[in-house]
């Protein structure tokens, strides 16, 4: 298994079958992104017409090809599925990915083509991804077997397993101009005629590039193997899933997106927190959290300081800490009294800090700088928030100190939320998150993260 | 103690029944260790007594059959009887109820007192097999809905995480003068029961409801296992 996952993930070859020179065209798209994701593999194309497309040579068959190609990406209606892929096991290929769609999901002539797509795989010996998948993302290996438009992916260390193809095409690209993570590896499962969420998920347990996993399923093809695997990985390594098809009208949209029949939604979730997986209820989650993965720690707990240019900001945001299970407990005494030193006498430092009257003393870096480095080593204190407050006329310092004190104390996360000048929060946005530090626009955001991780960190406990 | 409860259901299963009387339901749960009434199975009035003398009173009277699953609904069911008067009173009124063909017998059980009523069940899940049930008991489980499933076998771990996610996992907690539920029994009881549905296939339900909370320790007060129709194609596997 794991030679055959290396042939999907690394392959040292790949063939496009469906090859097309038509600009937009799935089998064309699939070239580009290859190329633009700089893969130094070898690619093959066929195409029944032959000559040369994307500058690469062009096979008219299967045939012609040189045997043992790793990887092959079938761009052909669904219809021609079947052939393919014995054609392509007879040439000794081990890894397909299935783009068309038209099967199990659509009705029952597409139910018996995918019987019969099946009963083809289990003769070639191949394993396959898919049908009905956008495909996968590499980025150690700088592939993509993608037909949506990608162009250079970052790498970073989130990977993502989906039953749809959003992560190798519209979510990614919202990640990539969004957002300044990267990932490791994206897998939309399609189908699942074959390959299903416990194969992706076993590799990636065991994946050095992959430090974090998010999945989004629709069902479980395997639900005991599931609930194997998925408990041995998620001791390892955060898992976390948004099991879509949650309510009963979800679940029918099911049936009609990916063919998914549901479940007992409740012995479903019983099933995940036996497993060890973190459940995530929110799609934007999918982003929101894997960014706070892939440059900071996971918290050691549930307890959090924020930092806040405003006192209704320390009320609304304690309750909202409350609803979400995060403490905001009393700070070391020592902290207080450092806190103190930077304050007007009239106000009394706790937690949360209340930094505004510091602020107007002694300028904006050394209040927020030397309440962080306070809060951040003070025994009581997981994770912080620092709420920054930007206009133009109050001034827009340098960030740097954020950076330092966060890189000083790595075991602690530190993400950046705003309130003031839009404009000034989306470069201090992008200016600190591609020195590692997550930001979010919206101030609940922030906290809605530290909550999942706090109980991620819980169920990666040794039961 | 997985053949006791073996020889139970064959001798069930031999005789055609569809489910275990309660009687036999509870001699399955307590070979594995889960907590149950005193209790003896009558078929006279005279035994009756003798039987609650003891049991000791206070005690409960119920017909028990295999064919009585709803003995609440048909006035099957005496509860607080203080006195052999009025356990000999009940034993009429539940003989008449049960009708002249009844071939049942009786159930003289101690009266666990209580405030508290849990339930645990198992059915078994299309994909993922046998699951445990937990959750609030007696009147509650059908108004409130609140319970919690786990697959089983069930981990330490996973029966104690089920009786906190339920939404009134409080009632397992020092309430109203009243002690903390001994959680070790709680968690033993729901182990025990996804072991059960794992040794017997034949077993398709499991239904222990209530248990009532006697000072902190669980007690199964009535209980239904239902057995897998052998016609049913795959209902057990």
């Amino acid at each position: 298994m794991a030679d055959v996952m290396e042939k999907f993930f690394a392959p040292k070859s790949v063939c496009v079958i469906g090859a097309s020179s038509t600009a937009g065209k799935p089998g064309n798209v699939v070239v580009k992104n290859m190329r633009d994701a700089g893969y130094k593999g070898k690619v093959y194309l066929v195409n029944p017409r032959g000559g040369e497309i994307e500058g690469y040579k062009v096979y008219k068959s299967i045939d012609e090809l040189p045997d043992n190609i790793d990887q092959a990406v079938v761009t052909l209606p669904a219809s021609l599925a079947p052939d393919t892929v014995r054609a392509l096991g007879t040439k000794g290929t081990k890894a397909i990915v299935l783009a068309a769609s038209g099967f199990s999901e659509v009705d029952h002539v597409g139910e018996a083509l995918q019987d019969e797509l099946i009963a083809a795989i289990r003769e070639s010996g191949a394993r396959v991804l898919g049908p009905n998948t956008t495909g996968h993302v590499s980025v150690p290996s700088a592939y993509t077997s993608s037909f949506f438009p990608l162009g250079d992916i970052p790498r970073g260390s989130v990977s993502y397993i989906t039953q749809t193809g959003n992560f190798c095409g519209i979510s990614l690209r919202h990640i990539m101009s969004a957002e300044n993570y990267g990932i490791a590896r994206s897998c939309g499962l399609g189908n699942k005629a074959d390959l299903d969420e416990c194969d992706l998920l076993e590799f990636y347990g065991a994946d050095d590039e992959t430090k974090s996993i998010f999945m989004y399923l629709e069902s479980i093809k395997n639900p005991k193997r599931f609930l194997r695997v998925a408990r041995r990985v998620s001791q390892k390594k955060p898992v976390f899933l948004l099991k879509g098809g949650a309510s009963d009208a979800g679940a029918a949209a099911a049936v009609a997106h990916t063919g998914s029949l549901a479940a007992d939604g409740r012995v479903v979730d019983g099933a995940i927190d036996q497993a060890g997986v973190t459940r995530l209820r929110k799609y934007s989650h999918l982003f929101q959290v894997a960014k706070a993965l892939d440059t900071q720690s996971l918290p050691r707990g549930n307890r959090v300081s924020f930092l806040s240019p405003s006192g209704a900001f320390t009320v609304c945001l304690t309750d909202i800490c409350r609803s979400l299970d995060l403490e905001v407990p009393d700070l070391e005494d020592k902290t207080c009294k450092r806190l103190q030193e930077y304050a007007p006498p009239f106000i009394r430092m706790r937690n949360p800090v209340d930094i505004f009257g510091s602020v107007g003393l002694v300028g904006y870096e050394k209040a927020y700088g030397d309440a962080l480095d306070a809060v951040l080593v003070d025994r009581n204190i997981d994770a912080v928030v620092v709420i920054m407050m930007l206009t133009t006329e109050t001034g827009v310092p340098n960030m740097d100190f954020i950076v330092d004190l966060s890189k000083k104390n790595p075991s602690k996360p530190v993400y950046v939320t705003f309130m003031g000048e839009h404009k000034h929060n989306i470069a201090a946005k992008e200016y600190l998150e591609l020195k590692g530090i997550p930001c979010y626009m919206l101030v609940e955001e922030p906290f809605e993260v530290l909550s999942l991780l706090a109980s991620c960190r819980k169920n990666m406990r040794v039961r | 103690m997985a053949t006791r409860a073996e020889r139970i259901i064959k001798a069930a299963l031999a005789k055609g029944q569809k489910t275990l009387s309660e009687y036999e339901s509870k001699r399955v749960l307590t070979a594995y260790g889960v907590p149950i009434s005193r209790e003896v199975l009558v078929s006279s009035q005279s035994e009756a007594k003798a039987a609650a003398k003891k049991v000791k009173y206070p005690v409960v009277l119920k017909g028990c059959s295999a064919d009585e699953a709803h003995k609440t609904e048909k006035g099957l069911i005496a509860v607080n009887l203080a006195s052999q008067a009025a356990l000999v009173e009940a034993f009429k009124t539940i003989s008449k109820r049960a009708g002249k063909n009844y071939d049942g017998a009786f159930l003289v059980q101690e009266m666990v007192s209580g405030s508290r009523e849990i339930m645990i069940g198992m059915h078994r899940d299309p994909s993922f097999g046998p699951s445990v049930m937990f959750g609030l008991g007696g009147i509650f489980t059908e108004i409130l809905q609140d319970v919690t499933f786990r697959v089983a076998p069930l981990r330490k771990k996973d029966a104690r995480d089920m009786l906190r996610s339920i939404r009134g996992h409080k009632i397992l907690e020092a309430v109203r003068g009243m002690p903390a539920a001994d959680l070790d029994i709680l968690c033993h009881s729901l182990m025990a029961v996804g072991q059960i549905a794992l040794d017997h296939p034949e077993i398709e339900e499991i239904d222990i409801n209530p248990l009532i909370i006697r000072g902190s320790k669980a007690v199964a007060v009535d209980a239904l296992i239902v057995l897998a129709n052998p016609e049913a194609d795959g209902a057990t596997s």
